[in-house]
């Protein structure tokens, strides 16, 4: 979290979540223009973007979002809104979590693909220096994340969990 | 501190991070782009000048370009006002850019007068997507899906159910999010609607006083945890102005697509 330079001098306050993908559409989309110069033509950019923040539009986020709400252990107390668990609880959200990453990986990994169809080396140059990106934003996040499991699993999972617990 | 000399890999070309009034100086420790970062220097006009370097070659948008930049703009500011170049921006060479300030004097002028003084609070309102659970608790259809895709499973019951979460999930961020709107607008002398961002329901910059800015930060702070279960509000800032440096030489403050610009004057306090 070592990000948050932009705050050095300005104000005393440190940004208490800002990170570079939290202000990256700005110092690319926002700032001026000026039309007779030339602006770097930013391929990689798009991808950047994309795999910063989590696309919701496709049946496979749809059955991801299902499989993490499926596995909520919710049964313990169904009326109540204020257990723990449901709202705080650590292994309910570290799972909602997982879930989401998941999707915005999978949906990143397509517009990639989809983006490097072209296939040159400068796209893996371009991966070189997301992945280092992403190693440094996210220095909690394991590298290579387990298979998804198959939304039908969705009950065993969850009776999996609610064992680990 | 001029440095005309050559870096490692430089091509024809000078990259401008920013517009500051004349006489603005340097960081003595900030580098530009490139790696090992470019030396910077002035390009004057009159009573503008631009902060410039050689640009790199390749030029592409690294996390240390990205943030050499963004770091540099902070930095500017520190001793005046700023008017933030977008990233990658780069004059054919030195005259160039003189023509091009001196031609834009006028306006370049009129908006450093504006940000003077103030710094850009970007607020985002993403879905929250730790709060499932919650969502489950609170949304009837949502729990009306689950409960028939627990009685029968299948591929059918589960994307309506992923879909309705979805759904809600952007919906209960976006509600939140224009509330937090209404909450910070009055702190703020101007906003803009920001770029749309995949999976962000709500997207807006606020030029803020920077006596202001600790203030504003709190309450959006505030707002974002008594609303965490709706809503993951992710604060920004201060920043250098990017949103608010429309001089009608560009194209700085165009909407893009998602931009719900809300208009510029909000009346500060």
């Amino acid at each position: 979290m070592t990000t948050t330079t932009y705050v050095d001098g300005v104000a005393p306050c440190p940004p208490r979540s800002g990170t570079l993908y939290d202000v990256l559409e700005l110092i690319l989309d926002r700032g001026m223009v000026i039309d007779v110069f030339v602006r770097v033509s930013l391929v990689g950019i798009e991808i950047l973007k994309i795999d910063a923040r989590i696309v919701v539009a496709s049946v496979d986020t749809y059955l991801r979002f299902a499989e993490a709400c499926n596995r909520l252990d919710l049964e313990r107390d169904p009326s109540s809104s204020t257990v723990p668990e449901l709202f705080g609880g650590s292994a309910a959200r570290s799972i909602g979590k997982r879930k989401v990453r998941k999707a915005a990986e999978s949906v990143g990994d397509t517009v990639r693909k989809a983006v490097g169809a072209g296939g040159s080396d400068e796209d893996d140059e371009y991966d070189d220096e997301y992945d280092e990106a992403e190693a440094e934003e996210r220095p909690a996040r394991p590298k290579r994340r387990r298979a998804p499991v198959s939304s039908s699993s969705g009950g065993s999972a969850s009776r999996r969990r609610r064992a680990e617990a | 501190m001029r440095a005309e000399g050559p870096g490692t890999a430089e091509g024809p070309g000078l990259y401008v991070y920013a517009v500051v009034r004349a006489g603005t100086p340097l960081p003595r420790k900030s580098g530009g782009v490139g790696s090992p970062p470019a030396p910077l220097r002035t390009v004057g006009a009159g009573p503008v000048a631009a902060v410039a370097s050689a640009a790199p070659v390749p030029l592409r948008p690294r996390r240390r370009d990205l943030l050499a930049h963004q770091d540099l703009l902070t930095q500017l500011a520190v001793s005046g006002p700023v008017l933030p170049m977008r990233f990658g921006m780069v004059a054919p060479d030195e005259d160039a850019l003189r023509a091009q300030l001196a031609a834009a004097e006028a306006g370049h002028l009129a908006a450093l007068d504006r940000v003077a003084g103030h710094v850009e609070m970007n607020v985002k309102a993403l879905p929250a997507h730790d709060s499932l659970a919650a969502l489950v608790a609170g949304e009837a259809t949502v729990r009306r899906l689950r409960e028939a895709a627990r009685r029968r499973p299948g591929y059918e019951a589960d994307v309506r159910l992923g879909e309705a979460v979805a759904s809600a999930l952007a919906r209960r961020a976006g509600e939140a999010g224009r509330r937090a709107l209404r909450d910070l607008a009055p702190m703020a002398r101007a906003t803009a609607g920001g770029s749309e961002v995949p999976g962000c329901a709500l997207n807006v910059s606020f030029l803020v006083a920077q006596a202001d800015s600790d203030r504003f930060r709190a309450t959006a702070e505030r707002f974002a945890a008594a609303h965490r279960d709706h809503v993951d509000l992710r604060i920004a800032g201060p920043l250098p102005c990017y949103s608010f440096v429309g001089t009608g030489t560009g194209t700085g403050t165009g909407a893009g697509p998602g931009g719900r610009s809300a208009p510029a004057p909000v009346g500060g306090g």
